[in-house]
């Protein structure tokens, strides 16, 4: 299996800033379970899911900021519409996602 | 830098399989938000968040306890009468194991599908020929090992979930007996309800295991889902393994909306058969 922070380490070596998205806390049905981590990457190769659709689209957009800031910010992620056919978040409940800079290492050879 | 030394000892943490907390505040004061350490079950913090050192003694105790439980956690704490914190306990380190014992026609099912489920898969065998890596693609770890050298080449912690699949019930009772004591996650053997009986029978009878002891394995194994095929068989026992990690009833969700009306799941398959 490929561990989160495994493929985090190795993405850290190109040198570009990343942001890192965690669901820290739900409420009702969500898409994701707390925990569930995505990484969001400033070329948009980002890896993993925080549950996809529009609720992800607001995360990546958040996390863009999050590294233009290098400031961390806590989004929630409201998925509780009305149901009709054509509407898009209706899982149910509410996340909150946990959003990070996760800037490159210092490469020290000392 | 210390964000560095932190990053560094996390990922070595996650090479090691050495279960860590990371502590990190989500909200409350802006100079605190983002601040982040790593906790360890017996060793010493690494970092702190800034809080008042009595405050922190009690994150760091949560965030054992949290280690404890293999289960992430939000707390929020009153740092002062007008502030409070918000802190996320991220459990990491130690992705569950799924060791197949035996490796025939259920393990290599088993083996995708434990591994789409993100488990690291081992599969050990005593014939060479069987415990092969071309067989089993997705497995991290395919074993050609007496059985009796179980213990000494496996990981038998509470992180680990063991499937007793060998050619041969005595094999599979062999290795139970190796095992029963040890704190694992999860031990199932495969049987029918009727072999299952006996051998429970001759295990308290010849071995004296107590049906405390018992109670844990998981035999016959799997969910009852109707499953014949390996690959479904595989899917049923992976089922049960879930149900055993996040806990859960094991019926299906729909069944909530028809509160108490037994609900008759093999329409389908009885239409099939033309009942």
């Amino acid at each position: 299996m490929d561990d989160f922070y495994t493929v985090l380490a190795e993405l850290e070596r190109e040198g570009v800033p990343l942001a890192v998205a965690t669901v820290v806390c739900v409420r009702g049905s969500v898409p994701r379970e707390v925990g569930a981590k995505m990484v969001i990457h400033p070329y948009g190769q980002h890896v993993g899911t925080v549950g996809g659709g529009c609720g992800e689209a607001d995360v990546i957009r958040a996390g863009m900021d999050v590294i233009h800031t290098g400031r961390p910010r806590l989004v929630q992620i409201d998925l509780t519409e009305d149901v009709t056919l054509q509407s898009l978040g209706v899982c149910g409940g509410i996340m909150d996602v946990f959003i990070e800079p996760w800037p490159p290492q210092e490469t020290d050879d000392a | 830098m210390p964000e560095d030394d932190l990053r560094r000892a996390l990922y070595a943490a996650v090479q090691q399989r050495d279960p860590v907390a990371r502590v990190v505040v989500i909200a409350g004061p802006d100079a605190l938000v983002g601040r982040q350490a790593l906790v360890w079950p017996q060793r010493a913090p690494l970092g702190d968040v800034g809080v008042p050192a009595a405050l922190w003694a009690r994150v760091v105790n949560d965030a054992r306890l949290a280690i404890e439980q293999r289960r992430h956690a939000t707390h929020t704490y009153e740092l002062d009468e007008a502030t409070t914190v918000r802190i996320f306990i991220e459990v990491i380190g130690r992705p569950p194991t799924l060791l197949i014992v035996g490796a025939g026609h259920i393990a290599q099912p088993l083996a995708q599908v434990g591994a789409l489920c993100d488990f690291r898969v081992m599969v050990v065998d005593d014939r060479p020929a069987y415990a092969r890596s071309d067989r089993f693609p997705t497995a991290d770890q395919v074993l050609a090992i007496p059985f009796d050298d179980l213990r000494a080449h496996v990981p038998l912690d509470r992180d680990t979930y063991v499937v007793l699949v060998t050619r041969g019930h005595q094999h599979d009772v062999d290795v139970l007996l190796q095992i029963i004591e040890e704190p694992l996650a999860y031990i199932g053997m495969i049987g029918s309800r009727r072999r299952i009986q006996g051998v429970f029978e001759l295990l308290k009878t010849t071995h004296h295991l107590t049906d405390e002891q018992l109670a844990r394995v998981y035999a016959p194994i799997g969910l009852d889902i109707g499953a014949e095929t390996p690959a479904e068989i595989a899917v049923a026992i992976m089922g049960e393994i879930i149900l055993v990690r996040r806990g859960g009833t094991g019926e299906p969700l729909s069944d909530a909306l028809w509160a108490g009306k037994r609900r008759v799941h093999t329409w389908r398959t009885r239409r099939n058969r033309g009942e």
